[in-house]
């Protein structure tokens, strides 16, 4: 294993740890398991915010998910850079508000057995397991919340995660092509298109709750220092790997990026640069959170964790500012709160469609923020609330919309024809 | 996948790449083998040798990225910049051989069995 990959394990690992610990001071070790096991029986659709049944709690469950995706990158023999990363940052932050272990592992074994049927590796297929944890809502749905006994409802819950996570790679790879890999978070956009589906079958047997928002809206010291706290690990860190100069050029140079899939910044540029990147992009969406007066719960935590995971995948401050400037203006112009939550959340999901920014142009970038500020306020309940990657079924749309215009307009250039 | 598919997933994708330069001939030659393939590209399109340099090291990726190949490889043949798109058919490939004919280009992709590999000089 290469120097810079052990470093990225072992700041993982403080990482992991540290709320782990933070955790358990939070919740008391006093029926600590009991609890945990609690909320793997939560609903978890959108949006669940499950800092809402205790903080310490939360970070439990979020340092458990994330061990769970490390621990597969490691086994499943692939390199910890910036995609698993994003992986399991993105899933970290998704354990804020709907992914648990008991929801999650289903789907991923679901995509390890559809590995096995096409006869290649599941490290081949291991970015699409642990993305595909988007679903998992579904699990929890059909185990705990339609009112059928554990006895039946667990292994049914089980088996469906099982059979989603199976057609889950047929489904990604065609979808990318939909946007060309314009939209960061295209599992989300194969997830909401599987929860279509899902959520018509249960709404045709009666069995489709409507949506609900479980948002905490008091503040907590704990929950407020993750990001900071998590920004100065990669910082310390980024020194570690090479010198100071190394690294500022190296952040440069990802600014210089565009973003779209697949961009490894790690490795492609200086790791050193990529983990200030990150650094850096939470802090100033941190700082965005506190400016516009949201609270710091788990579904924001959600959305910071997501953009700092991507920092090493595609996202940089210059490729994602004007995405957000897009949600942020338009948000006002409709006369809502940019501290509401669907705002809130659109502002920090948005940058998803940060390549087309960087392709494309600050006004492009402005453009793709405002139309998916407003697409993403119905695509949750088209799902049912079973894709937690909303704003990626979203940013797939908005993004497959834009690029279809700008490539057919680019297509039709008649001095270019044989005639 | 099927043969086919991936065959022509590869050209598409590198004849796309040399057609940007704008080249006048440009020659895609196939031979393929229960156990392997061998993929020959030519064009006339002139390059200095830091170009050349880039599309070899691109095409010969340092390390193997079965979770990108696997999934992202369906974005080969789009307009990625010039090193993601040929990084990833780097990953897809057994190895790469650039050489330049000045003016022009040779790349010799190699796929499947050890008996497809350039041989050595």
């Amino acid at each position: 294993m290469h120097k810079r990959e052990r470093t990225l394990y072992l700041l993982m690992l403080v990482i992991l740890c540290s709320l782990t610990l933070a955790g358990v001071i939070l919740e008391g070790p006093e029926d600590l398991l009991g609890k945990l096991l609690l909320l793997q029986t939560r609903g978890a659709r959108l949006i669940s915010d499950f800092t809402v049944h205790g903080v310490g709690l939360a970070l439990l469950n979020v340092a458990s998910v994330g061990f769970l995706g490390l621990v597969l990158v490691y086994f499943a023999a692939i390199n910890l850079s910036g995609p698993t990363l994003a992986t399991i940052m993105t899933m970290m932050g998704f354990s804020f508000f709907g992914n648990t272990l008991y929801n999650s592992t289903p789907v991923i074994i679901g995509v390890f057995l559809a590995s096995k049927l096409a006869k290649v590796s599941f490290g081949s297929y291991s970015i699409i397991a642990l993305f595909g944890t988007a679903i998992a809502p579904i699990v929890t749905y059909l185990s705990f919340e339609i009112g059928l006994t554990p006895m039946i409802g667990i292994p049914l819950g089980i088996v469906s995660g099982i059979g989603i996570g199976f057609i889950l790679p047929a489904i990604a790879g065609t979808l990318l092509s939909l946007h060309q890999g314009y939209s960061l978070y295209n599992m989300g956009f194969a997830c909401g298109f599987v929860g279509l589906f899902i959520a018509s079958i249960l709404n045709a047997l009666g069995l489709l709750q409507p949506l609900a928002v479980l948002w905490s809206e008091s503040s907590s010291l704990a929950l407020t220092l993750v990001v900071p706290v998590m920004s100065l690990f990669f910082i310390i860190t980024a020194f570690t790997l090479e010198r100071p100069g190394e690294m500022l050029s190296g952040f440069l140079g990802v600014q210089g990026q565009i973003g779209r899939l697949p961009s490894d910044y790690y490795e492609s540029e200086s790791p050193s640069g990529t983990l200030l990147n990150i650094a850096v992009l939470g802090l100033i969406y941190w700082l965005y959170v506190l400016g516009v007066g949201a609270p710091i719960n788990g579904p924001v935590l959600g959305g910071l964790l997501t953009i700092m995971g991507f920092g090493g995948f595609g996202k940089t401050v210059k490729n994602t500012i004007p995405i957000v400037l897009g949600v942020f203006l338009t948000t006002l112009l409709l006369g809502n709160s940019p501290a509401s939550p669907s705002p809130i959340l659109a502002a920090l999901f948005s940058t998803t469609l940060a390549p087309l920014a960087g392709q494309f142009g600050f006004f492009i970038g402005i453009l793709a923020g405002a139309i998916h500020v407003i697409v993403v306020d119905v695509t949750a309940s088209w799902h049912g609330g079973l894709d937690l990657y909303n704003n990626g079924f979203a940013g797939g749309l908005t993004a497959s919309l834009i690029i279809s215009v700008i490539h057919w307009l680019s297509a039709n250039r008649t001095r270019e024809d044989f005639t | 996948m099927k043969r086919k598919e991936f065959l022509s997933r590869l050209i598409g994708e590198m004849t796309d790449f040399l057609l940007e330069g704008d080249p006048l001939r440009l020659v895609v030659s196939l031979h393929q083998e229960e156990d392997g393939a061998h993929l020959s590209f030519f064009d006339d399109q002139e390059r200095t040798e830091q170009e050349i340099e880039k599309i070899r090291t691109a095409l010969n990726p340092k390390r193997n990225r079965p979770e990108l190949a696997a999934y992202y490889g369906t974005m080969a043949g789009r307009d990625l910049n010039l090193g993601s798109r040929l990084k990833l058919i780097g990953w897809q490939i057994k190895q790469a051989t650039v050489t330049n004919n000045n003016p022009g280009i040779h790349i010799d992709l190699w796929l499947g069995s050890d008996s497809f590999i350039v041989p050595k000089k």
